[in-house]
């Protein structure tokens, strides 16, 4: 009975000091774990390399930022140079469509286009007129008729699918007319495009061109067109 | 008397290879825990020494302690008072007086021995 007592009594002395034991190791250890740590998270040569890391860092930032400031500057500079571009892009398109345009008006291209033809012939051979000219076509109806062509608004004019440019001439040589050279008989077609409704109603004006030329016992038809094509100038 | 010393070691091996990691504001309540444990241990001794010991107080004594001491420190943390240094206070008092009042007696025993050892 003692010796269980005894035995019982170191058991449970023994079980407090394993506690103890237990408790103090386990203390100590954590405690020397957290130097350690101590020690390595503050330890100079790391603190010497964590600066130097920290200045490069903020040195890259630096640069980085100098960079992107440059990249900034450049991209506004390249979003300017875009700009200029298509702003002259734009001025050459607009060059290149006037320069058509003006081809078309110097008789460089072919050009088409809703517009009026206008055919004048020889009056028929009339016993009582003795003079011959008082039935023929001549050069000033022709001119009159061009001139009210162009005052209405005809882009482009032709006479006998020959065009007309700033410099034509038209000259009567007896019975033919020699437009820019080239000898055309009667009858003559004026054919010129623009608004049919604007030249129609301009010739057809009550004592205007196709009076006139009825009077001087011209032949007179007037056509409007739907499409009329004029080639460009020969050796123009 | 070989057992106590036995446990003894065993526990300070196993305190050694335990790698269980606690969170550093736990470790407040260990020390507390040790100190705790110190002091209920030398009390034992003091009281084995006067012939006053009851080894139900003690167990009781060493483990009830131990669970006070980190229990006030834990609610020390979370109320924002440092209770723990009142344990620590507390603790550290009652482990100087017992190691005094330990001096005393052997001291005592010591002197006592030797003047029988003298007188015979």
């Amino acid at each position: 009975m003692k010796i269980m007592k005894v035995k019982g009594n170191h058991l449970v002395l023994s079980l407090v000091c394993l506690v103890l034991g237990f408790i103090m190791a386990f203390s100590y250890h954590l405690t020397q774990l957290e130097h350690e740590s101590e020690r390595t998270s503050l330890s100079d040569n790391q603190y010497k390399t964590t600066l130097a890391l920290r200045n490069q860092l903020i040195s890259q930032e630096e640069a980085n930022r100098k960079l992107q400031k440059e990249l900034r500057q450049k991209q506004a500079s390249v979003t300017e140079n875009e700009k200029s571009l298509a702003k002259e892009a734009q001025v050459f398109t607009n060059l290149a469509e006037d320069a058509e345009k003006y081809r078309m008006f110097l008789g460089k291209v072919k050009v088409t286009g809703k517009g009026v033809k206008i055919t004048l012939t020889d009056g028929a051979y009339n016993p009582k007129e003795q003079n011959i000219n008082s039935y023929l076509v001549h050069e000033h109806h022709v001119f009159k008729v061009i001139n009210e062509l162009y005052i209405s608004g005809a882009a482009a004019v032709a006479i006998n699918g020959q065009r007309l440019t700033s410099h034509s001439y038209i000259n009567c040589e007896g019975p033919v007319i020699t437009v820019d050279g080239v000898q055309y008989p009667a009858p003559f077609v004026i054919t010129a495009i623009g608004d049919p409704e604007v030249l129609a109603s301009s010739i057809n004006l009550v004592g205007g061109v196709k009076d006139q030329l009825v009077n001087d016992n011209i032949i007179f038809t007037l056509e409007k067109e739907s499409e009329i094509v004029l080639n460009p100038i020969l050796g123009g | 008397m070989w057992l106590p010393v036995m446990g003894l070691i065993i526990g300070i091996i196993l305190g050694l290879l335990t790698e269980i990691r606690i969170p550093e504001e736990y470790s407040n309540y260990l020390s507390i825990a040790v100190l705790a444990a110190l002091d209920t241990l030398f009390g034992g001794i003091r009281a084995y020494l006067q012939n006053i010991y009851d080894e139900k107080v003690f167990v009781s004594g060493f483990f009830f302690n131990i669970i006070l001491a980190a229990s006030l420190a834990f609610l020390g943390v979370h109320l924002g008072v440092d209770l723990y240094l009142a344990a620590v206070f507390a603790f550290g008092v009652r482990l100087f007086q017992n190691i005094a009042v330990i001096r005393r007696i052997l001291l005592t025993k010591w002197s006592t021995k030797k003047e029988k050892l003298e007188k015979s």
